[in-house]
């Protein structure tokens, strides 16, 4: 992701560039990171130095890939910088949404809520190639029968308007 | 008490049986449950756009008006949105977690205890985190298994993250890290959570993974096995 992508970063999250600047690189982050557990390569505090400085940010980042919006890193930060939801924002800037990420967010957009069959069929191709099969069984006591529920009043998702402006960038 | 509810998307389908369990159990303690008019889906934590996520869930708020001011809200992803979506607290949100305390379990009307059976309370992430939208008893699950003479294992393990999110997505991520929980506690996993309960349940090899509220309702005598 290139600098000018960067803005989409900023809009998504309600931070300005000159917010990151407080990260004082004290990387209480990274040290707390779930992510530490797959890959010592993690640092939260780098990826907000890039997007400070404008530096491009690569899909192959680990924490962009399996960041679990776990929360440790905001809870741990002194000044409580809302990270996954930065990382959220990077990887929906740089289209790495997966085909799960997609279906759950387009029954949103039909229904207003997540049938749980529909996703699961939308994200079939992956879940076939991912090995999932074998979950199967130990997944039977989710399996049940229902029809979706339509929401009435829920508007279209895109449409910008909803939050106040003042309320942006709020903890 | 009378609480206005929101069960969101997974207590309708893959943790229905979390959602029967809340509902019995505050039936129990005398509270009604009201469920919030046609709600929407909080967002979960699949939005990189936080506007737009906020929104989704402050739609439920808007919903709620006047009609409630303490909302009841089983899963922790939701229960975050929505605390995340009322900055000013116009509402009192609250997890079924934290009308449980030490005083009131005796209400539930015990008729069986835990006596010789282990137990690994897990919170994982959103219940216990970020400081400003995290339960306030974070010991609850601890003291319900000990008020009915169960014990406790793996306290180091209760708020890592299993990778729950990931499960869809990167499968070995939440494998390694659900492991990593799961090896170093022992007994029957309890958890609250949704994504908790489906990731734990699909790694765990002999063990059980149970909600809180199957415990409760054993407890209450109303589940007949753990
Ligand atoms: S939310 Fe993401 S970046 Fe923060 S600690 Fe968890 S995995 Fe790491
Ligand atoms: S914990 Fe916060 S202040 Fe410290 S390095 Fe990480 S982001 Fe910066």
């Amino acid at each position: 992701m290139k600098e000018k992508d960067h803005e989409i970063v900023f809009k998504h999250t309600g931070y300005r560039r000159e917010d990151f600047s407080v990260c004082v690189g004290c990387k209480i982050c990274a040290s707390v990171c779930t992510v530490n557990d797959l890959d010592i390569a993690v640092n939260p505090q780098e990826l907000l130095l890039r997007l400070f400085l404008g530096q491009e940010i690569g899909k192959e980042d680990p924490l962009v890939r399996y960041c679990t919006s776990c929360y440790r890193c905001a809870g741990a930060c002194p000044w409580k910088i809302r990270i996954p939801e930065v990382v959220r924002a990077v990887k929906e800037s740089l289209g790495m949404e997966a085909l799960f990420e997609k279906a759950f967010k387009k029954s949103l957009n039909i229904w207003g809520r997540v049938y749980e069959p529909f996703v699961v069929v939308m994200a079939a191709p992956d879940l076939l190639k991912g090995g999932y099969i074998k979950h199967m069984p130990k997944w039977m006591e989710y399996a049940g029968f229902h029809l979706p529920h339509k929401v009435k009043r829920l508007k279209p998702l895109n449409a910008s308007e909803g939050l106040d402006p003042s309320e942006k960038g709020r903890s | 008490m009378e609480y206005g509810y929101y069960p969101g998307c997974s207590l309708t389908g893959s943790a229905k049986k979390l959602d029967r369990g809340v509902r019995r159990i505050c039936e129990k303690l005398g509270h009604s449950l009201t469920e919030i008019p046609d709600w929407n889906c909080c967002g979960a934590l699949e939005y990189g756009d936080r506007n737009e996520l906020l929104s989704i869930s402050g739609e439920n708020l808007r919903k709620a008006r006047g009609m409630c001011k303490e909302i009841v809200v089983p899963c922790p992803a939701c229960y975050k949105n929505l605390k995340d979506a009322d900055p000013d607290r116009s509402f009192n949100i609250l997890s079924p977690l934290e009308l449980l305390n030490p005083g009131n379990l005796s209400q539930i009307g015990q008729k069986r205890d835990l006596k010789g059976k282990v137990f690994f309370p897990y919170y994982g992430c959103l219940l216990m985190r970020p400081e400003g939208s995290a339960i306030r008893n974070k010991n609850i699950m601890e003291d319900a298994i000990s008020a009915f003479g169960g014990d406790i294992d793996g306290e180091k393990m209760r708020d890592r993250c299993c990778g729950g999110n990931q499960l869809f997505l990167n499968k070995w991520a939440t494998e390694k890290l659900s492991n990593l929980i799961l090896s170093r506690s022992r007994g029957t996993v309890v958890v609250f959570c949704p994504f908790c309960h489906m990731a734990m349940k699909t790694f765990a090899v002999g063990r059980k993974v149970i909600y809180l509220t199957d415990l409760l309702l054993y407890v209450m005598g109303e589940n007949n096995s753990l």
